[in-house]
């Protein structure tokens, strides 16, 4: 389907809920408000018949963006569908329901950012070790009033410094 | 209740960690669990603290094998950033060595699991096969893996036009070994029984669960990003995407080696174009990355290899976001591997060629006893050996009484 056929369609359909923007003519980026998330990819997987490619999150102080690449092969362009999920609980509803290739990709958003995935069918982490403490989401930057969290390290040592940036005291950098 | 065949911490056959808990009955298996991740090596937090020109080197050590198809993602994303047109010797040789890299990652494959049946002498023969390549990519970018050839704005090194000989050399020989090979593959009927209707897996599926690559493609789901997201010199070559209908081992086995020849004719046609273009023009120069986002993706081996990054205007990327085809394709066999034997695990495991660098260890859970072992690789491999074995004497036994 063409670039401005599939945007007309996701304009008409989710109206002042989505945000169309156009970096070139081979990118296409749709900014989602998180109620419409799942019909968003849905739209676009079921009706407009993009492929489902993957899927990446990007830690922003505030929140965790999720982001989700949908090429349209033969149209030869790529829409990637955004939201932002809050912090300091980052909440949203899963699109594994709608498309099962989105399972592990989840569960990866999930275990580095914290994105709590609702109606996931098994949100475990994927790729940490069982020895990693459950409450450790390794991408996610904590922050509180404004500082980095201080929190011990899985071997009990305070890392406030290393998370702040700084060379660890007492050690050459 | 089901009884469980752990298998792993390696696979059986490509030495790589995994590890598959397969749920059994009998012979069958009803399930499968996989675990991935045993060699998470924090690439994309490493990236994030590098500057734009040396997150190449870091990004194909992902994969030794996919070491040209991971930069090259990459910088066709920060490509995609910064709006840079690449010159056009740059974009030949960057195909050249993208599908060099295609043609042993492919022959590797088909010797692994010629291994994995009983055909110790495909294993052989196809690594005898790969060797000269392996020069001949040395000649072209200085190494025999991590080639460091890409850079963002277009390659490190140009091709010694002594060298243009040497490759066609290759390839002729190259012709007519990868012949040999598919006819001893699609010829044999022991391979037949094998492999076909073994771990299919159909058209609906792969777009559901987002495979890619010659899994995709066994299936008929047509996809390839050098034809739909056409980059550098692939929109100046002409080049088949090979499709197969039944999604099985057999058909998987096929797409690979009758990629090689689409290989072998792009690599010429880059080759006798890349004469036209001005020696030594083989990098734009980026003098800055903007703020922004890009993306950037390949047809890698396995499939198509996806980067993200982003930027905030400074010289290293604030995120990285990589996606190997094996992250999609290994989920692929929740669906095919439920329905076939303990024999036939390891090997439809291994069709999609899983790179686990990118991502070994079975369990078998025996439903009705609830009893649990652990096979070893040895174990898998003999399995295999075994059904082979009996399916060659059924075979011989048939052709007998006829």
């Amino acid at each position: 389907m063409e670039r401005e056929e599939v945007k007309r369609r996701i304009a008409e359909r989710f109206g002042a809920k989505v945000k169309i923007a156009e970096r070139s003519p081979k990118r296409v980026y749709v900014y989602a408000e998180n109620e419409i998330w799942v019909d968003l990819a849905r739209f676009l997987f079921e009706e407009l018949d993009a492929r489902f490619d993957t899927g990446a999150a990007v830690d922003d102080r505030e929140g965790v963006e999720v982001m989700f690449f949908m090429p349209f092969d033969r149209e030869h362009y790529y829409v990637t569908i955004k939201t932002f999920a809050a912090k300091p609980h980052p909440t949203l509803d899963s699109i594994t329901p709608v498309i099962p290739g989105a399972n592990w990709i989840e569960r990866e958003m999930f275990e580095m950012y914290e994105v709590n995935f609702r109606n996931h069918p098994d949100l475990r982490p994927v790729l940490r070790a069982d020895t990693r403490p459950a409450d450790f989401y390794p991408a996610k930057r904590e922050v509180k009033d404004g500082l980095p969290l201080v929190r011990n390290r899985d071997d009990g040592d305070w890392r406030a410094d290393e998370v702040a940036g700084r060379p660890p005291k007492g050690k050459n950098p | 209740m089901a009884k469980k065949i752990p298998i792993g911490p390696f696979h059986p056959i490509l030495e790589e960690p995994e590890f598959f808990e397969l749920h059994v009955e009998g012979e069958r298996v009803v399930k499968i669990d996989q675990t991935i991740g045993w060699s998470h090596r924090g690439i994309e937090l490493l990236s994030e603290h590098k500057t734009w020109d040396q997150v190449p080197f870091l990004v194909e050590r992902i994969c030794g094998i996919c070491s040209c198809s991971h930069p090259y993602a990459y910088v066709k994303a920060v490509e995609d950033l910064c709006q840079v047109e690449v010159p056009l010797r740059a974009q030949f040789i960057r195909c050249i060595a993208a599908e060099l890299e295609r043609l042993h990652s492919h022959l590797l494959w088909t010797g692994l699991a010629g291994h994995f049946l009983g055909y110790n002498t495909v294993f052989m023969w196809t690594w005898k096969f790969r060797e000269p390549l392996l020069d001949v990519l040395e000649a072209v970018t200085g190494n025999r893996n991590h080639y460091a050839v890409m850079r963002p704005g277009g390659v490190r090194r140009d091709l010694p036009a002594e060298e243009i000989p040497n490759i066609l050399k290759l390839l002729d020989r190259l012709e007519k070994e990868n012949d040999l090979l598919t006819k001893a593959i699609v010829d044999d009927p022991v391979i037949h029984a094998r492999t076909k209707g073994v771990g299919v897996f159909d058209k609906a599926n792969c777009r559901l669960y987002g495979a890619l690559g010659p899994t995709a493609r066994s299936a008929g789901y047509d996809i390839d990003a050098r034809r739909d997201h056409p980059m550098d010199a692939y929109d100046k070559v002409s080049f088949k995407v090979i499709l197969c209908e039944h999604g099985d081992v057999f058909d998987k086995a096929v797409v690979r080696q009758l990629e090689n020849f689409e290989s072998i004719k792009i690599i010429r046609q880059c080759l006798s174009l890349i004469s036209d273009t001005k020696a030594g023009d083989i990098c734009a120069e980026i003098r800055e990355v903007p703020p922004g986002e890009g993306l950037g993706m390949y047809e890698a081996p396995r499939g198509e290899v996806l980067h993200y990054v982003r930027s905030n205007g400074g010289n290293m990327p604030i995120r990285h976001k990589v996606r190997a085809p094996s992250f999609n394709n290994i989920l692929t066999n929740n669906v095919s591997v439920p329905g076939n034997t303990v024999s036939d695990a390891g090997l439809i495991t291994a069709a999609v060629d899983p790179c686990y660098s990118c991502t070994e260890r079975v369990g078998v859970v025996d439903c009705r006893s609830g009893g649990r072992r652990v096979l070893t690789e040895a174990d898998i491999v003999r399995l295999s050996h075994e059904r082979t074995e009996e399916i060659r004497r059924r075979l011989a036994a048939e052709a007998g009484r006829e």
